[in-house]
């Protein structure tokens, strides 16, 4: 047995990430015998949640109810395929995507995009903006106030509440706008852009945490990778108290070991 | 195959290659068909179906959240998340690529373990703490497990195990380790936990019987 098979396990338990899981993903497309086996798996994975069956609070209820009545149920067929089948044509590979990416279908992101736009405007809405010479723009959150009372506290409203948390509006090289927000304190940090431009099938974005100054970094790690689009997110994975800089740039799709296009790099 | 609802025994008819329904096996089946009606009706937009399809599986997705989380505001959040995704992607539920819960998990499953990656802090990232956290959870998991009788094959089956194929495969599916964090937090490489995780659940699937 080949060591790609092996890691189908991995992957049913969701333990595979960055370049592995690219490869098993692309390795699972066309491998029946794994196909077989997630599904198998999943299965078996699915009896462990016995051993942590737990009744959720009482009005978890009532707020899923309240929710689904304002999401459509997707169709039956294609609307997913279909969707990843028109952002990989090459006929708009280099168009502003704002004028032919119809409305997304993914309702959920959507509003969680536009939930996010709103906190985001309103952090950033008490910064001083400073211009840099990097391409993009670094925003410095001196008297940062409480963004916006929210009763849930999520990662993302956390992140926003963050005493340290920095906002930066970047532009990247090829197209399109980004912002990272970040907080050494939680040692978290978001990638989100509502206009991303979509690449060919065979790129993808990569995010990086830089560590040391940015003309001469003295460590340069992969970070999670980005689909382009109209309601890209992404959390980084790697270790942002011990990082400098934040990045992103354009590889070959599964990402690279170190950045080859960098489309926009910022200090924090 | 006869619905006959009481389990027999090994014996029986030699030429037999399929194992007679047990009871707890036909009664599986009848659960997740109805299971199955609910997530049809809810994708012709019956709401009453779906908070039925609710009731019936809250406990399972709530609980696998939070064990993972261990945090009941990230849980519900969570929970909620990954039930309004069920909702919009129940007319894609296909019935032959596994049971409801099979369908469900695993969408929980990939939410609280992208929640849990993204908001681990310092503390999460002490590897000591969490290589001690996780076992003493997995203690409490077997001491849990005795109390409950519908879980006492989940339990036989996770014992049937070594430990090391148990201890990765509970740091990857409670703890929401990834592949490398287990390799690290259990000093082996990362080979190892890869084959360990895979025999495990193997081990598990045989163990319990389990048909996709």
């Amino acid at each position: 047995m080949s060591e790609i098979h092996g890691a189908v396990g991995a992957y049913v338990l969701n333990a595979l990430d960055g370049h592995d899981l690219h490869e098993f993903e692309a390795h699972l497309a066309d491998c029946a015998t794994c196909q077989r086996k997630v599904v198998e798996f999943r299965q078996t994975a699915t009896e462990l949640s016995l051993l942590s069956r737990t009744t959720p609070p009482p009005t978890l209820k009532e707020s899923v109810m309240t929710a689904i009545a304002g999401v459509r149920v997707l169709p039956q067929e294609g609307a997913v395929e279909a969707d990843q089948a028109s952002m990989a044509t090459e006929a708009v590979p280099h168009r502003a995507l704002t004028e032919v990416l119809p409305e997304p279908t993914d309702e959920l992101a959507a509003r969680r995009q536009r939930r996010m736009t709103r906190l985001l405007s309103l952090a950033v809405a008490v910064v001083t903006v400073v211009a840099l010479a990097l391409g993009g723009w670094v925003v410095s959150l001196s008297q940062r106030q409480p963004p916006v009372a929210v009763a849930s506290v999520t990662a993302e409203t956390e992140l926003l509440r963050a005493p340290d948390l920095k906002a930066y509006t970047i532009d990247l090289k090829d197209g399109g706008k980004a912002t990272f927000i970040a907080s050494k304190s939680l040692n978290r940090a978001l990638f989100s852009s509502g206009n991303l431009p979509v690449l060919k099938e065979d790129q993808t974005y990569q995010l990086w945490t830089l560590a040391g100054p940015l003309t001469a970094p003295t460590r340069v790690t992969p970070d999670a990778l980005v689909g382009g689009g109209s309601a890209a997110k992404q959390w980084f994975t790697g270790p942002i108290a011990q990082s400098d800089a934040l990045g992103i740039s354009i590889e070959k799709a599964g990402g690279a070991s170190a950045p080859t296009n960098v489309q926009a790099q910022t200090a924090f | 195959m006869g619905l006959s609802a009481v389990p027999s025994g090994p014996g029986g008819d030699a030429s037999r290659t399929d194992p007679a329904p047990s009871v707890d096996r036909v009664g599986r089946d009848a659960e997740n068909a109805h299971l199955a009606e609910l997530v049809a009706r809810s994708s012709r937009g019956h709401d009453d179906a779906f908070s039925e399809l609710y009731d019936l599986t809250a406990s399972r997705i709530y609980g696998l959240v939070l064990r993972i989380l261990r945090s009941a505001d990230h849980a519900a959040e969570v929970t909620q998340e990954v039930f309004v995704e069920v909702w919009r992607q129940s007319a894609r539920y296909a019935p032959d690529k596994g049971s409801v819960l099979a369908w469900m998990s695993p969408i929980a499953h990939r939410r609280a373990v992208d929640r849990v990656r993204s908001v681990s802090s310092e503390v999460a990232r002490d590897e000591h703490y969490a290589v001690t956290a996780v076992v003493r959870e997995a203690d409490h998991v077997w001491e849990d497990v005795e109390q409950k009788m519908d879980i006492e094959r989940v339990r036989k089956g996770m014992a049937s195990l070594t430990p090391i194929q148990r201890e990765a495969l509970g740091l990857a599916y409670f703890g929401g380790y990834t592949q490398t964090q287990v390799a690290s937090l259990l000093q082996l490489p990362l080979g190892t936990v890869k084959t360990r995780i895979r025999d495990g659940l193997i081990g598990l699937r045989d163990a319990l019987g389990v048909e996709a």
